[in-house]
């Protein structure tokens, strides 16, 4: 990739999160997985017994379930699997304010723009090292109104009885391989209620990052949105480049009730040696709204579909995905919506670029439940082809079973044309800039609906990812 | 042998060997012909054994369950046809099917798997063209078969049903034209079946040599079967430099059959190979037809149509392998599903690695006439050049109730109106090809269905 002067002026670097902070670690378990590294895991966190049971059986469904065939190539991962640490706590407790945090860690929060931010448009923060919440915080103004933005430890802390209500409902620890090993050894992510009617104005964040070689991070998000309220939460995540492979695996359980409006946004752009496996779900009830905007630029491979389950009358679910798969990545994702409920709808995007020897798989589900009446569901997926050796596939499964139903599901691949960049160019672009600019207005639809400083971000970096492409 | 975990499994009895499918079936098919269609017969047989029965854990098969569809244990081997070639003894509903055809280049037509009556006409016959049954065609061209019967299109390894249609077909056509021939009209098969309780096999190899051009209309019928009936049909068709053939399946089978169809088009440079599948009947549909695009040039156009009502299962499995640059390929299956009946649709579009400028399309839709009804759509893509023009599309859904309003507006009652509606909504597929009678007969049939409901 030809460093121009742009990329120079910038000071970027490729993957510009490449930089690994010499930290000491307070604690950490022995390296691969096994029941004992379960119990010092809940140990660690001083849980009550129900926790460690759920654990531990968790940790049986996750044994006695096979690896997936499906998705991404998995065969490297057992390995990967039987080397990285599952736990590894960076610090005594949690600050509540910057200075609390160790200075090294904070000062790789500093790198990231985290608190900064901040400052300017979150309502909270929360952020994550290697195993632990280090940071978490949220302005006084929403804390009156009875917001929680906990760490996930503190949820479960304070407020035992509203945390076991949701833990593990939406997702459950025998839903797939990769939930059930969250289950067993999760640690870290966000505990967030937002109460009824209350509507938060600028958006709630955690940023996850791994920094040690060989790690492996399993952070845990239960969210509840109460009747009648309205958040957005955004999630970052980025990781320095080893040559070792890390792994990474969330579970986001959200609860959005009556009348609610959530949103859930993800820039995830780990380094591309890290395996990133998720499960997103939301349970939809009566009338309420929840839309997931997924960006994922980053990893080895993502196998990540954000799910709607709409189970209340009037529930409306919503998919932006996009999907960046550059040099020997896969971006296996897309999104599932079960239409659950009558007069229930939904809406799925899906944009994704491949460029080099990437590849970008579309995979969604949209299902129609009997007496889902009058249910309307759309999907459209784009794709764009940068190079020859690109690859994109689009895997759609449509299940009807109402005759109520309407539902309909369009996809289509392109490459940039050659009348494109030629007429680009025509009017004094180079190649280059002709190049960043179609696909910038290809996914122009997704990155309108990011906060600004994202969409700036985003744009940045399909900018760079774009040099020398051509040719 | 490993599983689908990789593990390491430990010998077991071959799935669906039973009392009537079995090696000694084999043997005794094989007796009198010649070693290398034995040595065939026993190799498709061994792959047959190694393979499991498909279970809904593979994609291919995640939504028809052969566990619960199937009885492979309970077939019988049909008794042997008493029927003579002769119009009179023909049965009358296959009588009756034949008479409603146009005029024809040739006809073949068959009682429960076996051919009883050939005909071609004589300025063909002297242009070299062969259409015959299978058996016959074994004995007079031995070195055509045994170079492209069930080799390159079809070979047993291509999945279960595959090798064991492979094994044990009892009969079925060959069709060959040669070089530039035009057949300027179709040529018919029309296949009755009687016996309920047994096992058919039949296989269909065409090809058509470069420049020539084909039309072939199959169609099978039967009753209603008191007991399950599996009708397995293989068809192979090859189609040299420039050629055009047209293929299309007609299927009217009565309640208890379990259809099986596999299907593979091999497309050369600018050969045009379109095919239609029409399912109107049957208890359990599964058809697997892969349309290969082998040279440039080489067009494919998918027409698929079916029709369901009570507890009539669909299940289309359809592949399209673009191999070489400037191919096109062009698929629409259209369904309309009453009662309880239930449609799937699987395709994809694969575009292989240096497969540029490929023009791929793919759309499956599907009218629900009934709340019981359902519909589940996989259209999927894989996509390995950059410079090629894909999509697909998918729907699901019930009559427009604004098109019906307008037609009873016009005076039309809702039975007529809503008859118009799914036959305008079915039409479009048998508008893409030329059909002659046979578009008379399907949507005949189709008006039967709706009435009926």
């Amino acid at each position: 990739m030809p460093q121009n002067e742009t990329i120079q002026s910038l000071g970027l670097d490729e993957y510009k999160y490449h930089f690994v902070d010499d930290t000491k670690y307070l604690f950490r378990t022995e390296p691969g997985l096994s029941e004992e590294v379960v119990r010092q895991i809940s140990a660690q966190k001083g849980e009550p017994e129900w926790m460690l049971q759920f654990r531990l059986k968790a940790l049986e469904i996750y044994r006695s379930k096979p690896m997936p065939k499906w998705g991404g190539d998995l065969s490297g991962l057992e390995a990967v699997l039987d080397q990285i640490y599952y736990y590894v706590r960076p610090q005594e407790k949690m600050g509540h304010s910057w200075d609390e945090v160790p200075e090294n860690i904070k000062r790789t929060f500093e790198r990231l723009g985290i608190p900064e931010a901040e400052q300017k448009i979150l309502a909270g923060v929360g952020a994550q090292y290697e195993s632990e919440m280090v940071y978490h915080s949220l302005k006084k103004e929403w804390e009156e109104q009875g917001v929680i933005f906990e760490s996930i430890e503190d949820g479960l802390r304070k407020y035992p009885d509203l945390f076991r209500k949701y833990f593990g409902t939406v997702v459950p620890p025998h839903d797939n391989k990769f939930a059930a090993l969250n289950s067993a050894v999760w640690s870290g992510g966000s505990f967030v209620y937002i109460p009824k009617g209350v509507e938060l104005k600028t958006p709630l964040q955690a940023y996850f990052r791994v920094n040690m070689e060989r790690m492996g991070q399993f952070e845990r998000t239960l969210i509840i949105a109460d009747e009648g309220s309205r958040a957005h939460y955004i999630e970052g995540c980025t990781a320095p480049v080893y040559s070792t492979e890390s792994f990474h695996s969330g579970v986001i359980e959200i609860i959005v009730h009556r009348n609610a409006h959530f949103r859930y946004t993800t820039i995830q752009n780990w380094s591309t040696n890290m395996y990133n496996l998720v499960t997103q779900r939301a349970l939809v009830h009566e009338n309420a709204h929840m839309e997931w905007l997924d960006g994922n630029l980053g990893s080895k491979l993502t196998m990540k579909y954000p799910s709607c389950y709409l189970v209340g009358e009037g529930a409306h679910g919503e998919i932006l995905s996009i999907a960046y798969a550059g040099d020997g990545q896969h971006q296996d994702t897309g999104g599932k919506i079960i239409h659950a409920a009558p007069r229930t709808t939904s809406s799925i995007v899906s944009k994704s670029i491949s460029k080099g020897t990437g590849r970008a798989s579309y995979r969604g589900l949209l299902k129609v439940h009997k007496g889902a009446t009058q249910a309307r569901a759309n999907v459209e997926c784009d794709a764009l082809l940068i190079n020859e050796t690109s690859r994109t596939d689009t895997y759609p499964y449509i299940e009807i079973e109402e005759r109520d139903a309407n539902v309909g599901h369009e996809a289509t691949v392109s490459k940039v044309g050659d009348e494109q960049l030629f007429y680009l160019m025509s009017r004094g672009l180079s190649e280059d800039e002709a190049m960043a600019l179609i696909v910038r207005g290809f996914i122009e639809p997704i990155a309108k609906e990011l906060p600004l400083e994202y969409a700036v971000e985003l744009n940045r970096l399909i900018e760079l990812e774009m040099e020398g492409s051509v040719g | 042998m490993t599983n689908e975990f990789g593990f390491t499994t430990l010998p077991q009895a071959p799935e669906g060997v039973t009392s009537t499918l079995n090696r000694g079936m084999v043997e005794t098919l094989s007796a009198f012909e010649p070693a290398w269609l034995r040595e065939r017969r026993f190799r498709a047989w061994e792959v047959y054994e190694s393979l499991p029965l498909p279970t809904t854990r593979l994609e291919e098969w995640r939504y028809t369950d052969l566990r619960k569809k199937l009885d492979l244990g309970a077939l019988a081997w049909p008794a042997k046809t008493q029927c003579a070639d002769d119009w009179e003894a023909c049965p009358e509903a296959l009588r009756r099917a034949m008479e409603e055809d146009d005029p024809s280049a040739g006809r073949i037509w068959g009682v429960d798997g076996q051919i009883v009556h050939v005909d071609l006409e004589p300025r063909l016959q002297e242009k070299g063209v062969v259409f015959t049954s299978l058996r016959e065609a074994v004995q007079r061209f031995p070195r055509l078969l045994e170079e492209h019967l069930a080799t390159q299109a079809l070979p047993p390894e291509r999945g279960k049903f595959e090798a064991l249609n492979a094994a044990l077909w009892t009969d079925g056509v060959f069709l060959y034209v040669p070089r530039g021939v035009d057949l300027e009209l179709p040529v018919r098969v029309t296949r009755w079946v009687a016996q309920a309780g047994v096992a058919f096999f039949s296989r269909t190899l065409i090809i058509a040599e470069a420049g020539s051009r084909i039309s072939f209309m199959d169609e099978i019928l039967s009753h209603d079967l008191e007991a399950q009936t599996l009708v397995s049909r293989a068809v192979e068709i090859l189609a040299r430099e420039g050629s055009q053939v047209h293929y299309v399946g007609l299927q009217r089978l009565g309640k208890g059959a379990f259809f099986q169809a596999s299907q593979r088009t091999l497309a050369q440079r600018d050969a045009t190979l379109d095919t239609l599948n029409i399912g109107l009947g049957a208890t359990t549909t599964r058809v697997d037809l892969n349309a290969s695009l082998l040279g440039p040039g080489a067009s494919s156009e998918m027409l698929g149509l079916y029709f369901g009502e009570g507890d009539q299962h669909f299940d289309h499995n359809t592949s399209q392998d673009h191999l070489a640059p400037h191919t096109t390929s062009d698929l629409l299956y259209k369904g309309a599903l009453d009662g309880r009946s239930r449609a799937v649709f699987r395709g994809i579009i694969r575009v292989h690695p240096g497969a540029q400028k490929t023009d791929a399309y793919q759309k499956n839709r599907n009218l629900l006439l009934s709340p019981e009804a359902r519909a589940d759509s996989l259209p999927n893509l894989e996509i390995q050049a950059d410079d090629v023009k894909c999509s697909h599309g998918a729907s699901v859904g019930n009559l427009d109730a604004e098109a019906r309003f307008y037609l009873m507006s016009r005076g039309l009652d809702r039975e007529q109106a809503e008859r118009l509606v799914v036959l305008g909504f079915l039409g479009e597929v048998l508008a893409r090809m030329p059909l002659g009678s046979l578009g008379q007969k399907v949507t005949r049939v189709i008006e039967e269905k709706l009435k009926k409901v």
